[in-house]
């Protein structure tokens, strides 16, 4: 335990100066595992609103943790309106490490500037500005819903009245496509969020599933059954021109993208208890990843391309494993729940678990409950 | 000629080595099975849902645990729909379900391969493909909500509607 504390303080120590490193301007005080923030109350009309925003997204971002006067190095003040955020992230030494006017909405704003304060300081994107979908099941009928990532502002989406299932977002959070049991059989439907447009996109015959957006939005990933065996396809993000990447006896699912585009990682048993393997988004030979685990599923591809987060089976439940694509070997599980999926900082993981969404730091192992009081929840989807 | 005889010997050795790791290593386009008869076009207004479709005139196929493997006596079940289907002129519909165990859209595909394994068999019995939609559930809709392996045991099933 203490061995592996000091491996995650020394590799947190290693990427902070890293990145200070590669993002030459200002910051220089780096001392622990993250920066340590202190929040005055923000003033102005939303004043309060935002002040509880901005010390939930600075506890929430991994990057800091939030303190008091005596033991900070950053210390944020600022004014809110409710058609404008002004923030001022100084360094104890009096240098101003970020300074800037956001106009727009409380909510949306606090975030963009908390998102702003990480990248300047640790070079890594922020998670504050993420969207998330998943699926609960509140009113008795599987339904699509989405949130902030700190699951503000949950919506329910879809008001099918039938199945609605494995929601996936594109990488801008603009555009999610599920699993719609409307027509009778499995289909898959894509929504443009911003226009409320619903199109039913992938309807051949037998079970359409599983869909995943390619990272630059042109291509959808999934499984189809039309010729005779559920199989991994690639389609434009209309449904168009399906092209088969698997053949094989048994059962594909679950494609995830990375980051590039270039290949597709999914989950097949035709070796007996599902495995994951790895191959080229053209299509060619599925080559097996080792994990070390009888049952694979669930595969999700980190955006910065070399981690996969993903189900293994133990007992009566399911835990969160991580395999790490440079090494080949898989850091054991991590966590309980279903559906791991990675958000904008390659750091953070989002799954579900019962009737609970959780936020799942990777460095620190803590949990945040995101989503309560909507049914069980289950195939969360997480925006970049 | 011997020469070439023993590199004929190397080769067929490396070729059959090469298989071995293929089949060990790799899924995909090579060394595969050739594994389908495409389904047909859906028919408009019918989905296992539909009026027009009646289900529990057959009894459901089961399977084992994260198999779609049709055992001899399940096999049976599903004689009783082929003689059905040779002097009946009704198209079917094979739904696949799956027990809650397992990740759900891992699920989806496990019903589907379930389905498509009962269609297969219905395929060898001489019926036509173009008489058998299949569809699945996955984990949904299960005949016995219970935690234990005998309401698991009956949520591993396929059922048939049959298009009237």
């Amino acid at each position: 335990m203490k061995v592996s504390l000091l491996a995650v303080l020394s590799l947190c120590l290693a990427t902070t100066l890293f990145g200070e490193n590669s993002s030459a301007p200002v910051i220089t005080v780096h001392k622990g595992i993250s920066e340590q923030v202190e929040v005055n109350q923000i003033s102005g009309q939303a004043g309060v609103e935002a002040t509880s925003i901005l010390k939930n997204d600075i506890q929430l971002s991994g990057a800091f943790s939030l303190s008091n006067s005596a033991t900070s190095t950053i210390t944020v003040s600022g004014t809110a309106s409710p058609s404008s955020f002004t923030g001022t992230a100084t360094e104890k030494s009096g240098g101003v490490v970020l300074q800037k006017n956001y106009p727009g909405e409380t909510r949306r704003t606090v975030h963009q500037f908390t998102n702003d304060l990480v990248e300047t300081v640790t070079g890594q994107k922020g998670i504050a500005l993420s969207k998330v979908a998943f699926v609960a099941d509140r009113t008795g009928h599987k339904e699509i819903y989405t949130c902030d990532y700190d699951g503000a502002r949950t919506v329910q989406l879809t008001h099918d009245g039938a199945i609605s299932v494995s929601p996936a977002l594109s990488a801008d959070g603009r555009r999610l496509a599920y699993t719609g049991y409307q027509s009778g059989y499995a289909d898959i439907y894509r929504i443009d969020l911003t226009s409320g447009a619903r199109t039913r996109i992938v309807k051949f015959p037998g079970t359409n599933s599983g869909a995943a957006i390619s990272p630059d939005g042109t291509r959808i990933a999934c499984t189809m059954s039309k010729d005779g065996n559920p199989e991994i396809y690639v389609t434009g993000i209309n449904g168009d021109s399906p092209r088969r990447l698997t053949r094989s006896r048994g059962v594909e699912s679950s494609p995830t993208w990375s980051p590039d585009g270039s290949e597709i990682i999914y989950s097949s048993d035709e070796r007996g208890g599902p495995q994951l393997y790895r191959i080229s988004s053209q299509g060619g030979s599925g080559r097996l990843l080792t994990t070390g685990f009888g049952y694979n599923t669930q595969p999700n591809w980190s955006p910065d391309g070399r981690k996969v987060a993903f189900n293994v089976r133990n007992g009566g439940g399911f835990q969160v494993a991580i395999l790490d694509l440079d090494s080949g070997s898989t850091r054991g599980t991590v966590a309980e729940g279903e559906n791991p999926v990675w958000g904008p900082d390659s750091r953070h993981l989002i799954f579900a678990r019962g009737s609970g969404l959780y936020l799942f730091d990777t460095v620190t192992g803590r949990e945040t409950r995101l989503v309560s009081d909507l049914g069980p929840i289950s195939e969360p989807a997480w925006s970049h | 000629m011997k020469r070439i005889g023993i590199f004929c010997c190397l080769l067929a050795l490396s070729l059959a080595a090469c298989q071995k790791t293929q089949k060990q290593e790799y899924s995909g386009a090579e060394g595969d099975y050739v594994n389908g008869t495409p389904l047909p076009p859906r028919q408009e207004g019918v989905s296992f849902f539909s009026d027009n479709v009646a289900k529990g005139q057959f009894q459901p196929i089961y399977f084992a645990f994260d198999s779609f493997e049709i055992s001899p006596d399940e096999g049976k079940k599903l004689q009783q729909i082929g003689s059905f289907l040779k002097t009946a002129h009704n198209n079917i519909i094979l739904a696949g379900f799956t027990d809650e165990r397992g990740t759900p859209e891992y699920n989806r595909g496990l019903g589907e391969r379930r389905a498509q394994a009962a269609r297969n068999y219905l395929l060898s019995l001489g019926v036509s493909a173009t008489r058998i939609q299949t569809v699945s559930f996955g984990q949904e809709m299960p005949v016995n909500p219970g935690h234990e392996e005998s309401a698991w045991a009956k949520n591993r099933r396929v059922e048939t509607g049959v298009v009237r």
